[in-house]
């Protein structure tokens, strides 16, 4: 043993903070759908990546926070729409370690109290990246918010909403901004490899009509950090686009903790009255509008991305086509495993061995991840929590299923009364991929080298995140937006804006 | 001989998957005897010595110990039975003679205008009319670079046992219609035909259609909703065949 003992009141924190994923997690399971595909061998890959998770991301963790602590990430999430929301963050971050976790307790590889430094590590990174990034609506997740998600401050939904444009079924922005959320959701499912994680949306947001906006974010869509993407993207000018969707007669009712919605009536393309299209990530001072001078030349935006993001489709599908099962393998597994690896990118300590490589430990288990076993032990483990070690008292009756099951572990208090453990898996080892990624980072700064990368995010902080303003929450606006610090805020925020440039707070 | 942790579980239960539950106790037995060759220290074994004596090669062996006993995956990627198709379970045939027979699809007799009902689905998004076309499968990535090169036929209702968004990217937005018979309205692609707005069904239960069947699609019925799946309400839409 390395560390010190945690204490009582730490581990009844981690075991709430266990307990509410295994919450959430079954839900989702329950309400959404276990996904298949005859291109991808999804189940397969997500144990993969699972595993990778929990050998690596304890001490992923550690380096981004010796440079960046999880809370000054939260803050810059909520000023861009790139991987450090729900799904990657709110989700895929503390689940997909848990899942290895659980796998592997299961089958006897560990007991419930070791590598609880680790767990202690993951799960308190979440939290608090959880409670900085909700900040403005005071909860810890989607979930404990009866899944809503009012991630953004006043200032810039402010903006959003006065420098939408205006669409109505027929007209030529209403068709071209349809066809490009449709086109560009096919390339991020391709992209992520069938899954989801390309794609989220945050809100609802209440707009002075009484319509509501959706915030919609794509990401990972250019030469960055998916080799993958690799000279097939190149023509993507931006790796994240966030389009801001105002939509009437209808109410998003529910935001989960992937990302998605669900709306009364529910929501079709015709009710769509307001959209506007941005960019952003770790290198840019906020949003940055796209295309939105008129509405014009947003139209003809949507068109020309339409093409670009269609064509980079057909190039990466046929990639796609002649890859080994290895390389489908390692590349939905490099997917997930890396859907938190935005935090690395902000922190600018991003390195290519951390993030897109398999660690031998994980990557040992190949062998028995056949299409049959993985699709069944995968729909035990987050389905019918069916496995060994997720069998309950019989007293016990789980949230969502009345169940005698627990989907995870929670940390055993023994190790307080002198129970041995063995805290920690240990450092990453050297790993190995299929792939092989390039030197070009596309940035809203241009395309990069990671060394430049790394070192322009170590050096920059977005105008909000400074020091001056970080602190101005929506509180301190409610009561001081008369003084000159709130104008200068809310100007930060206005650059750009076609409509409330300079407007300032008032 | 040694007892893993895990098998001094009160509440144990077995995995309910039988080939999971072979695959588990091929692996704890593997944890076992490499424990006791280790020493038998836990802590010392767990991410220490474990993490060079338990290999690939070890696992490889627990894959031939099951091939040995005479079992063959079932598979999900074609990808998985084309590298290695003696591991996995035989194919189901190709386009043309194929067609997905499912044992709970409604069929019934050819109505007056000579409609003969080959099954169900769930309807993805309500359309004022219903949807008719060319039944085409769509199963292989051959067939989608044959479609890429040569183009989908106009009308084609794109018939895809994978609920997926990504075998059929690059030609999905030229279909007609889709069923598909596996997955929900809220699986990949049920929610790309929504995206794009193509009449589609999912978890469609359908029998005997065969390629460039004339067929029609009821996505006038109402859409299939989330909280329909949580209470197991039955909201179908039908699929026809229609006469030559």
């Amino acid at each position: 043993m390395t560390g010190a003992r945690p204490t009582y009141v730490e581990l009844l924190e981690t075991n709430r903070l266990i307990q509410a994923c295994a919450d959430e997690t079954l839900w989702l399971c329950l309400t959404r759908t276990v996904q298949g595909s005859k291109l991808f061998p999804v189940s397969p890959y997500m144990m993969l990546s699972y595993l990778n998770a929990f050998y690596r991301y304890p001490e992923l963790l550690r380096k981004v926070e010796a440079r960046m602590t999880a809370e000054e990430i939260g803050d810059r999430a909520r000023n861009m729409g790139a991987k450090l929301q729900a799904s990657s963050i709110a989700w895929g971050l503390p689940n997909f370690y848990l899942l290895g976790r659980e796998w592997l307790i299961s089958m006897g590889m560990i007991r419930p109290q070791d590598a609880l430094d680790d767990v202690k590590t993951v799960m308190d990174f979440w939290k608090r990246f959880m409670l900085s990034w909700h900040r403005n609506d005071g909860h810890l997740d989607n979930s404990s918010f009866a899944h809503r998600a009012q991630i953004l401050p006043d200032r810039r939904l402010e903006v959003f909403e006065a420098d939408l444009h205006a669409c109505a079924p027929g007209d030529p922005l209403h068709d071209a901004s349809h066809a490009f959320l449709a086109t560009v959701s096919q390339y991020g499912f391709l992209v992520s490899c069938e899954s989801r994680i390309s794609l989220t949306n945050h809100g609802p947001y209440r707009l002075r009509d009484n319509s509501e906006m959706i915030v919609r974010d794509f990401m990972d869509l250019s030469e960055t950090s998916l080799p993958w993407l690799d000279d097939v993207a190149k023509d993507v000018p931006f790796n994240n686009l966030t389009v801001p969707m105002a939509v009437k007669d209808c109410h998003f009712y529910l935001v989960d903790d992937w990302g998605s919605f669900e709306s009364k009536p529910e929501f079709t393309a015709e009710k769509l009255c307001g959209v506007g299209l941005y960019a952003s990530d770790a290198l840019s001072d906020g949003f940055i509008p796209v295309g939105m001078g008129s509405k014009q030349e947003l139209t003809d935006t949507f068109n020309r991305y339409n093409e670009i993001f269609k064509e980079a489709t057909n190039r990466l599908w046929l990639k796609m086509a002649g890859w080994t099962r290895d390389e489908f393998i390692d590349a939905g597994a490099l997917v997930y495993f890396n859907i938190c690896k935005e935090i690395a990118h902000v922190a600018g300590v991003f390195e290519v061995d951390d993030w897109l490589m398999i660690d031998p430990r994980a990557d040992r288990f190949r062998p028995i991840l056949n299409d049959e076993f993985a699709a069944g032990v995968l729909g035990e483990l987050v389905g019918s929590v069916s496995l060994p070690s997720q069998q309950a008292s019989p007293y016990t009756m789980a949230m969502h299923s009345n169940a005698p099951k627990k989907l995870y572990t929670p940390l055993p208090y023994s190790v307080l009364a002198g129970d041995d453990y063995a805290p920690t898996v240990g450092p990453i080892q050297k790993g190995r991929s299929s792939f092989k990624k390039n030197e070009r980072y596309r940035t809203t700064q241009g395309v990069l080298t990671l060394d430049e990368y790394n070192k322009r995010a170590r050096a920059f902080t977005p105008t909000v995140c400074e020091d001056r303003y970080r602190f101005l929450c929506e509180t301190w606006v409610k009561y001081n937006h008369e003084s000159p610090l709130a104008d200068e805020l809310y100007r930060a925020e206005q650059r750009g804006s076609r409509t409330i440039d300079g407007k300032g707070a008032r | 001989m040694a007892k893993l942790f895990v098998e001094r579980d009160r509440y144990d239960k077995p995995p309910a998957n039988a080939l999971v539950e072979a695959t588990h106790a091929l692996v704890r037995n593997l944890v076992r005897r490499r424990l006791e060759e280790s020493g038998g220290d836990w802590n010392a074994f767990v991410f220490g010595a474990s993490n060079t004596a338990i290999t690939q090669a070890d696992f490889e062996m627990i894959e031939k110990t099951i091939l040995d006993s005479g079992h063959r995956f079932g598979w999900t990627a074609m990808i998985s039975r084309r590298e290695r198709p003696e591991i996995y379970v035989a194919d189901e045939g190709e386009a043309g003679s194929f067609s997905i027979n499912h044992p709970e699809a409604v069929i019934a007799a050819p109505d007056k205008d000579g409609r003969e009902q080959r099954g169900v689905g769930d309807n993805v998004t309500r359309t004022p009319t219903n949807t008719i076309g060319v039944a085409r499968y769509v199963r292989t990535t051959e067939q989608v670079i044959a479609f890429m090169r040569d183009g989908v036929p106009d009308g084609t209702i794109a018939i895809i046992d994978d609920s997926g968004g990504t075998l059929t990217a690059p030609i999905i937005d030229r279909f007609a219609g889709v069923i598909c018979a596996g997955g929900t309205v809220r699986s990949h692609l049920g929610i790309l035909a929504r995206e794009y707005g193509i009449p589609c069904l999912m978890n469609s239960k359908i029998s005997g259609i065969l390629d460039g069947d004339r067929i029609e699609i009821e996505t006038t019925a109402l859409a299939k909703t989330a909280e329909a799946y949580q209470r197991g309400a039955e909201m179908t839409a039908c699929v026809w065949r229609l006469a030559k």
